[in-house]
């Protein structure tokens, strides 16, 4: 493989193919990316803020939510979209577009994941800050607004850039169900081309590309984090839980 | 920042370097003087390995209880282990000389390539672009490409097939074929087409109507008929299958060709095909 791997022949197949198989991968696996952070950031907040109300029900309802999506994993979710979903549907034949497929596979499960990360955000805030500024007269959603939530988000934003950079690499589930995704792309080629090493260290490249400023950006938010202390001095620790 | 390019440099380092050892054991078919000793290497080791299919009937089958292969390919390993070991086929089988590993599509060749398998008999498609990449023996069996579609489809030939999904698996030819043949034949059809990882999966996707056809060698198709599905009758795309070995190892697969084309020349072949049922085209 060593051989191949230096072979001028084969970089220069691999460059040829970059137009038809890489981009369109890559922008397919963009778009899941982007509209899938949406959907997971959208059923985050909601469920987040639902695990810490004071009413019973929507907290029990999110607790299922989160165990149930945390517990299973992302490649059987996908599948099941694809191929029990339609059948559950009536079986007629209903084909769900794998844009829409790879958005509700990572929305869903990182939906999840965000929600825990929200949720231990806004618990990580001193209970006295919200006691204080019902004192003052804020009502439930003005303390959330003006009090808790931008201290939570000081202390939410790494984690949630690092759930973000695993749900770009986690998009490549859609190569499962024949997504169309960079990761789907990549496969096709290695396969029937039969030049693995430069196929898949391609592929590696641009999910780096990708992924790689999202890294740098979580490391940044996280040294802001820590210098910037939020109410209390024991924050840090939780930052580095969370982010761990 | 100099530690960080630094540790930049060692993992690009470690990186090359788990690269090329994986590829390693690829290069041990050729001694330091430059002679091939392939062959030898099975005969030192005792056994040899050859990759199979385990989910193809008559080809090659894996019988869950037993975890034993059967099939013709497998039959056709038994008789070049023989070849290899000078003893009879029968006699290879008895005595264990051939250590049989389940591969796919998109495992096959990766595992010749790098040396883990000595050969791959796995309804392995001989083309022009492969014989640059792997050697190949001479054809031991043609097959055609099948389209099975869904009996409730409303899809009953090949023209009904327009604006539909056909599915087909990775690194298989079906598509090209598909597209060679309403080309010479001057169909105007254009169905778009997907790639799946595993039969298994495809046969799936098609229960689940995400498919509306699933393409690919009418051997391997057989496998996957039942009552709800159909073959639309057309033959097209007739393929070779060859024994496929790595590029390097000249020795190995030169006894494997010189077999191959003995038992085509002796009728055995034949005889092994009809023993496994498998009709000749």
């Amino acid at each position: 493989m060593l051989k191949g791997l230096f072979d001028l022949k084969r970089w220069t197949a691999l460059i040829e193919v970059i137009p038809e198989n890489y981009i369109p991968g890559f922008l397919m696996t963009l778009r899941t990316a982007l509209a899938g952070l949406l959907l997971a950031l959208i059923l985050g907040v909601i469920f987040g803020l639902m695990s810490t109300s004071h009413n019973k029900i929507l907290r029990a309802i999110s607790r299922v939510y989160v165990e149930f999506f945390q517990n299973t994993p992302l490649a059987l979710q996908v599948v099941f979209y694809y191929s029990c979903l339609p059948i559950l549907l009536g079986g007629t034949g209903f084909r769900m577009p794998k844009f829409i497929l790879g958005m509700m596979g990572v929305g869903i499960y990182h939906g999840a994941y965000i929600s825990e990360v929200i949720r231990t955000g806004i618990e990580a805030v001193p209970r006295g800050q919200s006691e204080a500024a019902q004192s003052q007269g804020f009502s439930y959603l003005q303390t959330m607004a003006w009090i808790i939530f931008p201290q939570t988000l000081k202390i939410i934003l790494p984690p949630l850039a690092n759930q973000a950079l695993n749900l770009v690499k986690n998009t490549s589930a859609l190569a499962l169900v024949a997504g169309m995704d960079l990761m789907y792309y990549t496969d096709s080629w290695a396969t029937s081309r039969g030049y693995f090493a430069q196929a898949y260290f391609f592929s590696a490249l641009l999910y780096f590309i990708m992924c790689y400023p999202l890294a740098r950006l979580a490391r940044y938010l996280e040294i802001k984090a820590i210098r910037q202390p939020v109410a209390k001095a024991s924050l840090r620790k939780e930052i580095e839980e969370a982010v761990s | 920042m100099k530690i960080k390019r630094l540790s930049a440099l060692v993992l690009a380092g470690m990186m090359v370097f788990s690269l090329s050892a994986c590829g390693g054991s690829g290069d041990s078919g050729t001694s330091a003087s430059g002679e091939d000793t392939s062959v030898q290497d099975i005969v030192d080791r005792g056994v040899m390995k050859v990759g199979v299919k385990a989910d193809v009937p008559k080809f090659s089958l894996q019988d869950t209880a037993t975890g034993e292969y059967v099939g013709f390919e497998d039959d056709l390993a038994y008789e070049i282990a023989g070849e290899i070991f000078g003893v009879t086929a029968d006699e290879a089988k008895e005595q264990g000389l051939v250590e049989f590993q389940a591969v796919n599509a998109k495992t096959r060749g990766p595992l010749v390539e790098n040396g883990e398998l000595d050969c791959v008999i796995a309804t392995f498609t001989i083309t022009d672009e492969r014989k640059e990449t792997y050697n190949f023996s001479p054809a031991y069996y043609t097959d055609a490409v099948g389209i099975l579609v869904n009996a409730d489809s409303g899809i009953a030939s090949i023209e009904d097939l327009d604006g539909k999904i056909i599915g087909v698996a990775q690194s298989s030819t079906s598509q090209e074929e598909f597209n060679k043949y309403i080309e010479e034949n001057g169909i105007d059809v254009a169905p778009s087409f997907q790639e799946f990882a595993t039969y298994p999966e495809l046969a799936q996707a098609l229960a689940a109507k995400q498919i509306d056809a699933f393409s690919v060698d009418r051997a391997i198709l057989e496998g996957y008929r039942n009552d709800s599905n159909m073959f639309l009758d057309v033959r097209y795309g007739f393929q070779d299958y060859g024994v496929c070995s790595a590029k390097e190892k000249t020795g190995l697969a030169e006894l494997i060709s010189t077999k191959i084309q003995t038992m085509l020349d002796n009728g055995e072949i034949t005889a092994l095909l009809e023993k496994h049922d498998i009709s000749v085209e």
